[in-house]
């Protein structure tokens, strides 16, 4: 089991109901709300490990919850919503939501995003920095820096370390170009996208196996990237 | 207001037997007192008949009386009296600088009233355009500033009817009577007609209206006129007086100028509704949105409900649930491809175009496929390192994702599918190639329209028939292209085109 307490904020019941037996082995406790209000009261009053917010609710915005919770809690948020364009996908992002599942979802999709949610939670919870992340072929020593890939040394340039180590500090969560550009490049002006676009394709030909079909550095179209170590 | 300046006048033989009268009372009374009146007494009596006559009967009356009285005193006042002989030669003088003054003051007073009459007619016209712009402007409706058009045009020139015709795209409609066949032929040939009385039609240049000349068809009793603004025929222009229309310079002037009004007014009338269309067609844009935005969540999310219970039941062992799921994914897929057309029909297909890799859409393209592709091999090629389009991230990773379902679709499982990527010149070509079938030369186009599907093959290999329309629609908006041609050693090609961006 890796979280106690769920919570799910949404105001149609045959979809909790979908979501609380899609995650009924992974909580020890489901708990539900119907309208964003509540869903933040309970949030507050149970602490949950993982919230499973929907958009469509009747009282507030989904962003706005996302950003009142995010104002106390850490704990992660998966968006559900029936269809959102990249503008509303990075907004969420931004506001604070950790990842979204776009309706109509498998369970077993969501399971694996809850799943890598709190397994990302509790990692960074023990372990404020991960000494070293062994990911594909590559292995990833941030304190150091030292990458290796099949056990040889890869020279990165500072950028690329910076773009590397917040990708892997936020391993299985999707950073939108803004986010990313902020922590890499600090408030200097520019064109986060093409900067970007520039050093991760740099990034892919140092760490990936093929470049061309990325598994470490994910593109997620139109919001931005996400570092995924599941293998 | 226009009666205030005008003189009242009784009818012409009246005033004309009135001064006669006149004129025979004073001469009976100067015959009368004969013996102590001399020439100037009788020159100043006759003179004063004249002027008033002149000035109440005109011109023609003024110079009646005056031969009238030059009789009188010839023959009643001129010694021998009772006969045209004058005896004194100085007599005749008298008597000629009579009919001389005589004439010349009733010429005089006939200019001087023509003038005052002329200068009313003109109050009257300002008068009439001043009561048109206000009307025109006061109305809320446009159709109603025509119609009042219409009536000052008829009430000002005195006609039996006017009306105005609007040249519509579609017909020339007017809100009262329908319009006849030579009304439509003055309007599509913007030309004039007229209607004679002896029942002929006249059409062309000589049947209109020329003020500048003067003139008019002559005994018309109908006049078609079309109406211009810009070089461009918007109305029609008809008046009729059963009696025979019969317009003096200044009435052609004013009719000129209504015509004017009235074209603006026709011009008004069709602005009008154009603007209306226009937010008709907004309304019903915003409408059609809305709608496929409710019922894209509203199918969405019963269809969440759907996939998680048939995923629940399919776990506690049921395979049939699994029938569900993919059924469900199907209406899914069907909903989005609806409101991906309706995004490309209303323009709104791309919205985030910019820089970008190649190889990126490549890899999340490979991506996104995957798992429908399962053990099938999806070969990548790309031709150099750093390739980089304009493009839309999003959409165009849809039209290439639909080109490799669609490559799936219609080749053997068994044969590979290739992705090639290259520059050309300054396109970024996407290259999808089956070993299918191909498509026949005479349905590579017809592939690209919406709900087409190729003959022979079943509903459930062709899906909605959605998926290479979207693609195309979704190139085009950024610039680019989607296109068909036969692989060389068979099978398909098609090739998404972007415009290619220079690193720097």
């Amino acid at each position: 089991m890796l979280a106690e307490v769920v919570l799910i904020i949404d105001d149609e019941p045959q979809i909790r109901r979908v979501v609380r037996h899609a995650l009924a082995e992974l909580a020890g406790r489901v708990i539900e709300a119907p309208n964003g209000r509540e869903g933040i009261d309970a949030a507050a009053a149970q602490r949950p490990s993982l919230i499973v917010l929907d958009l469509g609710l009747p009282d507030m915005s989904g962003a706005a919850v996302c950003h009142e919770i995010r104002q106390w809690s850490t704990a992660p948020i998966i968006v559900l919503s029936a269809r959102h364009s990249d503008q509303e996908k990075v907004a969420l992002l931004d506001a604070g939501a950790d990842d979204y599942v776009t309706k109509p979802f498998n369970p077993s999709e969501l399971q694996a995003r809850v799943r890598a949610q709190l397994r990302r939670a509790s990692l960074g919870a023990t372990q404020p920095v991960a000494q070293v992340v062994e990911a594909g072929e590559v292995s990833i020593d941030l304190a150091k820096p030292l990458l290796k890939k099949n056990g040889a040394a890869v020279h990165l340039t500072k950028t690329e370390w910076d773009l590397l180590r917040t990708l892997v500090r936020n391993a299985g969560r999707t950073l939108t170009h803004q986010q990313l550009f902020k922590d890499v490049w600090g408030n200097s002006y520019g064109d986060a996208q093409q900067y970007l676009r520039v050093h991760v394709r740099s990034l892919r030909r140092k760490i990936e196996a093929d470049p061309v079909r990325p598994v470490l550095i994910v593109t997620e179209p139109g919001v931005g990237y996400r570092f995924e170590n599941e293998q | 207001m226009t009666d205030v300046a005008a003189p009242s006048r009784a009818k012409p033989w009246a005033e004309a037997a009135l001064w006669f009268a006149i004129l025979a009372a004073l001469t009976l009374l100067m015959v009368a007192f004969r013996d102590r009146l001399n020439a100037a007494h009788v020159t100043l009596g006759y003179l004063l008949v004249v002027q008033g006559g002149s000035a109440r009967g005109g011109r023609p009356l003024g110079v009646a009386l005056a031969l009238s009285a030059f009789l009188c005193f010839d023959i009643l006042f001129l010694p021998p009296y009772g006969t045209l002989v004058i005896q004194n030669p100085l007599n005749w003088l008298v008597l000629v600088a009579f009919l001389a003054s005589g004439i010349l003051s009733a010429q005089l007073l006939y200019r001087a009233q023509a003038e005052a009459e002329v200068a009313r007619t003109r109050a009257a016209e300002v008068d009439h355009f001043a009561i048109l712009g206000a009307e025109t402007l006061n109305v809320a409706r446009s159709e109603d500033a025509l119609a009042a058009i219409a009536l000052v045009i008829r009430t000002t020139l005195r006609l039996d009817a006017c009306s105005v015709y609007v040249n519509d795209a579609a017909d020339v409609s007017e809100e009262t009577s329908k319009p006849s066949e030579l009304v439509r032929w003055v309007a599509s040939r913007g030309e004039s007609a007229a209607e004679i009385l002896d029942g002929t039609t006249r059409v062309g240049v000589s049947a209109g209206i020329a003020a500048d000349q003067g003139s008019l068809s002559e005994g018309a009793r109908e006049l078609l006129q079309p109406l211009r603004v810009r070089e461009r025929t918007v109305g029609v222009l008809s008046i009729r007086k059963d009696s025979g229309l019969s317009l003096d310079s200044a009435e052609l002037r004013v009719l000129e100028a209504l015509s004017y009004y009235a074209a603006l007014g026709v011009e008004r009338v069709r602005l009008a509704a154009e603007a209306e269309r226009a937010q008709a067609l907004q309304e019903a844009n915003r409408t059609k949105d809305a709608v496929l935005a409710s019922v894209s969540h509203d199918l969405r999310t019963p269809l969440t409900t759907i996939k998680g219970l048939a995923h629940e039941i399919a776990a506690a062992g049921d395979a049939r649930a699994g029938a569900i799921e993919i059924e469900a994914d199907r209406l899914n897929a069907m909903v989005a491809n609806v409101l991906d057309l309706s995004r490309i029909a209303s323009g709104a297909a791309v919205t985030d175009v910019a820089a970008n890799d190649a190889e990126d859409l490549v890899g999340a393209a490979a991506q996104r496929v995957s798992s429908l592709l399962g053990q099938r091999e999806l070969r990548i090629d790309v031709a150099e390192p750093s390739l980089v389009g304009r493009f839309d991230f999003s959409q165009t990773l849809r039209a290439l994702v639909n080109l490799i379902e669609n490559a799936a679709k219609y080749s053997p499982a068994s044969t590979p599918i290739d992705l090639r990527v290259a520059r050309l010149d300054s396109r970024l070509v996407f290259e999808v190639a089956d070993r299918g079938a191909g498509v026949p030369a005479a349905e590579s186009e017809r592939i690209f329209e919406r709900f087409y599907r190729r003959p022979g093959m079943s509903p459930d290999v062709g899906g909605a028939g959605l998926g290479l329309s979207i693609a195309r629609g979704i190139a085009e908006a950024e610039g680019g292209s989607v296109t068909y041609a036969t692989r060389s050693g068979g099978g398909s090609l098609f090739t998404l085109s972007v415009p290619a961006v220079d690193e720097d």
